[in-house]
């Protein structure tokens, strides 16, 4: 089991004044490492419209190299607009991960769009920004990738990584939309594409994750961190229904593998849980690991699926 | 080209139809046996939950001279989509291909939005039982919005050949506020994929392969392709994008375009040899153009005024 110290919060959106597109909401955390600064893209939502519908933006927090708890910049503006009228990111973007290419940063995030019989679809898009992660352009005004015969919706929560020569992206696909209490929930599952260009991705076709808690099991955040010869996966999961209760909730789950494809579940080595009390007592959510000065961090969201900000926790020991 | 209207051959109003529809058999698409023609089409069921519609697959059965009715399909020959799936709220048109022993459905798959109206993809069904049924091959489309074609892909019309499979089919362009207070309209182009296996397609990112001939905002739609001799012949139906519902100035009518290589197309609206009627149920509007070949005869299936809320007719080359 692995032994995460949690270190407290690091980021509530509601201490941000001055930024209209940023109210509550902190989602998401995925980190750029520079020279003096480490940058954290999360997901952010102004307040919502009179029938209560959020859109998303994404930005940035810059938290100072050598005190990851001094926020030294919140970006100005979103890093990127929302789509135009019909697009796949039309209502939002949320969430983003990004990588180094050459002298670009590639990021790539869930687009949202409204539906009638069910209250959103996702697909992943795909944005460039040649000014060092502070702005982005979108490759095309469509997805990068979309929905196909075995992932017919709700493909969004992309994890990209380069190993080798190689691009991977980690997303989850939506498998059903299930009924509960009249309304209609996703169920999605962890899934996995590999690409050499970062455009033209292959799929691998199936679930990575096996389920545990049931059948509609709902799997996101597949952050996928190689260390030590291997590659873990911390992930989330939580039940298909009545997930917004404490008992019901995101908690995170851990994986591991020797090739990237074959991944062993093993939830108890996770080694972090909610806390007996505070911002992240009833859920967790959406861990993001990364490596900085000799230290393995994990950032993740608390209560309300990061409504009240991330945290960040320390790995004791090594990852095994 | 010249065709000669044989006319009107089917009216939905005239017969009972499956799925509760009662108008509309728009896109016909004909499926030739040894001793009749099975046409599909798609009609529509009144949305009981909000009035909206929701479109399903049909068909007939025809004798070969196209003069009698022999069958009208009594059961459902496609589900529509589940909860969330691109092609929950209609399959309109679904394009037919025979291949060896089997029979492949490309659907145009609709679901609706909220900003929008709707969003279409396309999706792969397949018949083991000579077309009376689909089952989809997956539940989500084979080919949906991409990078470059961000919306709207729709009208399949597959050609196999050996190991080559290719498709037609329209992707949207924009979603605009053309008239002020009127919902968003759509603009669409025709392009081009291909296929070693039929469900993996490789577009052309965008390529608009028909010129435009109206100046602003031409939207194409159904491209239908018949190889005759050594020339590619393409028909399909264009309108201006606003104001086009009720206007027969501004409605759809045929265009079409003539290939040496199936690549490069030479868009030729006068040598289409079929228009409107002076009178009568396509007097308006012409559109849905499905053309194949049945006993040495080239026929064409087409749609009149309202988008085939009254049917649809046969023209015959001459």
């Amino acid at each position: 089991m692995f032994t995460w110290r949690k270190l407290g919060r690091v980021f509530d959106p509601r201490d941000v004044k001055g930024r209209p597109w940023l109210r509550e909401f902190a989602q998401a955390p995925a980190t750029l490492i520079f020279d003096d600064h480490v940058r954290v893209y999360f997901s952010t939502r102004p307040p919502p419209n009179p029938d209560g519908q959020y859109v998303s933006y994404s930005g940035f927090v810059d938290l100072n190299r050598n005190d990851l708890f001094d926020i030294l910049r919140v970006s100005e503006r979103p890093i990127l607009e929302l789509g135009g009228l019909g697009t796949f990111d039309e209502f939002g973007i949320y969430p983003v991960s990004v990588a180094r290419s050459g002298g670009e940063v590639v990021a790539y995030y869930g687009g949202w769009t409204r539906c009638e019989s069910v209250p959103f679809n996702v697909a992943i898009g795909c944005a460039v920004s040649r000014d060092g992660g502070e702005t982005f352009e979108r490759r095309g005004p469509g997805p990068v990738l979309g929905y196909s015969p075995d992932e017919p919706f709700v493909l969004s929560g992309p994890k990209v990584r380069r190993y080798g020569d190689r691009w991977r992206l980690w997303y989850i696909a939506g498998r059903k939309w299930k009924v509960v209490n009249g309304r209609p929930e996703p169920v999605y599952k962890i899934r996995m594409a590999s690409s050499e260009d970062g455009v033209r991705w292959e799929r691998s076709h199936r679930d990575l994750i096996q389920s545990r808690l049931e059948a509609d099991e709902a799997q996101a955040s597949p952050d996928v961190f190689a260390h030590g010869g291997r590659y873990h996966m911390f992930f989330c999961y939580r039940y298909s229904a009545g997930f917004r209760s404490k008992e019901r909730g995101y908690r995170i789950g851990y994986a591991s593998s020797e090739d990237l494809e074959r991944w062993a579940r093993d939830d108890s080595k996770a080694g972090i849980d909610v806390s007996d009390e505070g911002w992240d007592s009833e859920m967790i959510s959406y861990p993001h690991v990364f490596e900085l000065d000799g230290q393995i961090y994990l950032l993740y969201l608390g209560n309300g699926v990061g409504r009240e900000g991330f945290g960040l926790a320390v790995l004791e020991g090594t990852l095994r | 080209m010249r065709w000669t209207k044989i006319g009107k051959i089917f009216d939905p109003t005239e017969h009972r139809l499956p799925n509760n529809c009662v108008q509309f058999a728009q896109s016909p698409q004909a499926l030739v046996f040894a001793d009749f023609v099975r046409i599909y089409f798609s009609t529509r069921e009144v949305d009981r939950s909000n009035g909206k519609y929701l479109s399903h697959v049909a068909f007939i059965d025809v004798q070969k001279d196209f003069s009698r009715i022999i069958r009208v399909s009594e059961r459902t020959v496609i589900e529509l989509g589940k909860l969330g799936c691109f092609d929950e709220h209609g399959i309109f048109p679904m394009n037919i291909v025979r291949s060896e022993s089997r029979i492949y459905g490309y659907t145009c798959g609709w679901s609706r939005r909220v900003s929008v109206s709707v969003e279409t993809a396309i999706g792969l069904a397949i018949s083991e039982d000579d077309g009376l049924t689909f089952q989809r091959i997956g539940d989500g489309p084979v080919l949906g919005a991409s990078l470059h074609e961000p919306f709207l892909v729709g009208d399949p019309f597959v050609r196999i050949q050996g190991d080559l499979w290719q498709m037609w089919y329209i992707f949207g362009t924009s979603w605009e506020r053309l008239i002020p207070g009127q919902p968003p309209d759509r603009v669409y182009k025709i392009g081009y994929a291909s296929s070693r296996d039929g469900i993996a397609w490789q577009t052309g990112e965008g390529r608009q392969i028909i010129s435009d001939r109206l100046k602003t905002d031409e939207s194409q739609a159904l491209p239908t392709v018949i190889k005759i001799g050594d020339r590619w012949h393409m028909y399909f139906c264009y309108r201006e994008s606003s104001d086009f519902r009720k206007n027969p100035d501004r409605g759809y009518r045929l265009g079409y375009a003539y290939s040496d290589d199936a690549k490069d197309w030479t868009r030729d609206d006068g040598r289409a040899g079929i228009d409107r009627s002076l009178q009568g149920w396509d007097s308006e509007m012409l559109c849905y153009p499905h053309v194949f070949a049945c006993d040495a005869q080239v026929y064409m299936l087409y749609n009149g005024n309202e988008f085939g809320r009254h049917g649809f007719g046969l023209a015959i080359l001459e």
